[in-house]
């Protein structure tokens, strides 16, 4: 696909960039996710087993348990958590996680925002770059 | 454009130390994700963040601790001792991350917690009353202290409870609110027969359905008969928040916000109305745990959430002078508190006796307490049977409370006749 850009909402401003995870389902991140392999061990899960190390990581929303900030923090501060996050909604658990690991951790994980219909755009696989004003570039 | 009181700007601005500061930037960054107007007192907090998983969780309050932090409101915590995958971690001698556990534990008391340790801390006495802002964090926990208390909390993930404990402010947003609290769609019950309604399990079935078909909208259930209890609120509270997100939930009639349908939809009229059919329940049972014959039986697991002394005393009568099959691990998981107060009446003793192992503290899908549990597992618990598969090497099968005692009992599962269900 072509280079596009988006507008996304910052929600945690950071710099990023890696290659699109794109998740079919929203994720608890205790529970449903095993922070030392960055591994979603939902089984009811669509997208089981896969490890969101490294990429940027599309996700409608967290889910479920209390948990997912410690799950996104604990990932962000062994390295095997996203570059980046891209919601589909103002989800203040994954906020609240990126933001205590960025100021534990002096990491700079952007976190930001874009309409669900922008995020059925994006495939797995394409490079996204993610600038401090919510810029989003997306392909090669 | 959120509008902060004068206190918390001078916290923001570090003018009452770096810990205020820290606690207070995390409040304002979640206001601002939420476009929340204005902060809020807050009189409670149930704490999340004690319950270990991985490093971070001891960075964070050492972090905290190291900056001077104390609480600005009552809070309870909630369960401790998380092990996740990793099974090393549930043998306590070769274990760091263990010993992290303990000490994170420790580290919620010296901040100033209350060490009640459970997920349904809504069982002790002290409860919030309706229209009472509070912070709840464990989802099953949020979601009774909504819904059947009536008592005001968003659901608070780690480290925003603790700094909303810290500085008694949360963001004026969404469950804090009246229109936050209006329900959006209508869950029917009303064509079930009245003897599955009656049965405990409809209850942990009806919470998976609801959670599975809500999305972020307020759910309302009419239907409910009027003497279902608390175990059976909290059952539905406990599913809906694991298979969805369901943070409050309505039951016409029953729960105190909603007296009525009119009550409950602000006089508005349900955006979807869902009709619960037999073979929804039917299709809830086979999704959470449908026994597979060709295995044997390992053990059982109760407690998901705690248990309740209510549910203590119908196991006790379910069980009378039995014992359970020496062959199964019979779990079952509570408070403190509720422990007390079922050995006070004997109940704990007489169930050790008759071979149930009672675990106080934590729960059964991640507990270094069980060790060794593994293959088929029944439980009656829909939260236990959603998590436990992608936690521990079991099987769930689902049951009722009486279903569970009569399967521990004779060895092998033992399935009440659901009819067309």
């Amino acid at each position: 696909m072509t280079r596009r850009l988006l507008d996304a909402d910052v929600l945690i401003a950071g710099v990023a960039s890696g290659p699109a995870l794109v998740l079919d389902a929203s994720l608890s991140f205790w529970g449903g996710f095993d922070p030392q392999q960055g591994a979603i061990i939902d089984v009811h899960h669509p997208q089981y087993r896969t490890r969101v190390g490294g990429t940027v990581l599309f996700i409608p929303a967290s889910r479920g348990s209390a948990g997912t900030p410690g799950g996104i923090a604990e990932a962000l501060r062994n390295g095997s958590g996203p570059r980046a996050f891209v919601l589909g909604e103002r989800d203040v658990n994954i906020g609240v996680g990126v933001l205590v690991a960025n100021r534990i951790y002096g990491l700079e994980v952007p976190v930001v925002r874009i309409p669900a219909e922008q995020m059925r755009s994006i495939r797995s696989g394409e490079p996204v770059s993610i600038d401090r004003n919510g810029g989003l570039s997306i392909g090669a | 454009m959120l509008r902060l009181s004068e206190q918390d700007q001078a916290r923001l601005d570090g003018h009452e130390g770096p810990a205020l500061r820290f606690a207070m930037e995390t409040i304002v960054a979640a206001a601002e994700i939420d476009r929340a107007a204005e902060l809020i007192d807050i009189g409670f907090a149930h704490i999340d963040a004690c319950f270990y998983n991985g490093r971070a969780h001891l960075d964070f309050v050492n972090y905290l601790l190291d900056a001077g932090a104390t609480l600005a409101v009552p809070a309870w915590t909630n369960n401790g001792l998380v092990s996740l995958e990793d099974l090393s971690l549930r043998d306590p001698a070769k274990s760091g991350a263990m010993r992290e556990a303990h000490e994170l534990m420790q580290a919620y008391v010296r901040l100033g917690c209350r060490p009640v340790w459970t997920c349904a801390p809504y069982q002790l006495p002290g409860r919030p009353a309706l229209g009472d802002h509070i912070v709840g964090s464990e989802s099953n926990a949020v979601c009774f202290y909504n819904s059947v208390i009536g008592a005001r909390s968003n659901k608070y993930g780690d480290y925003l409870d603790v700094c909303a404990a810290i500085t008694g402010r949360v963001p004026a947003s969404k469950l804090h609110l009246d229109a936050g609290r209006v329900a959006q769609i209508l869950f029917d019950v009303r064509d079930i027969d009245p003897e599955l309604r009656a049965r405990d399990l409809f209850y942990h079935l009806l919470g998976h359905l609801i959670g599975l078909d809500s999305g972020a909208a307020v759910p309302a259930i009419v239907g409910l008969p009027a003497n279902c209890g608390e175990d059976d609120l909290k059952a539905i509270s406990a599913a809906a928040s694991s298979s969805g997100s369901v943070p409050l939930f309505h039951a016409i009639g029953i729960t105190p916000e909603a007296p009525t349908l009119e009550a409950a939809f602000a006089g508005g009229k349900p955006a979807r109305m869902i009709e619960i059919t037999p073979a929804d329940l039917k299709r809830a049972r086979d999704e959470l745990g449908r026994d597979d014959r060709s295995k044997q039986l390992a053990g059982i697991a109760l407690g998901t959430p705690h248990f309740s002394l209510t549910e203590f005393e119908r196991l006790v009568t379910l069980l009378g002078a039995r014992h359970i099959d020496p062959r199964l691990t019979f779990y079952l998981t509570t408070s403190r508190h509720v422990y007390a107060e079922a050995e006070v009446r004997g109940w704990c003793s007489a169930l050790q006796a008759a071979g149930v192992r009672i675990v106080t503290d934590t729960c059964t899908y991640f507990s270094p307490a069980v060790r060794g549990l593994r293959g088929k597992i029944m439980t009656n618990s829909a939260k236990w049977a959603y998590y436990a598969p992608g936690m521990l090497p079991v099987e769930a099968v689902l049951g009722s409370l009486r279903e569970c005692v009569e399967s521990a009992v004779r060895g092998e599962v033992v399935l009440d006749d659901w009819g067309d269900a």
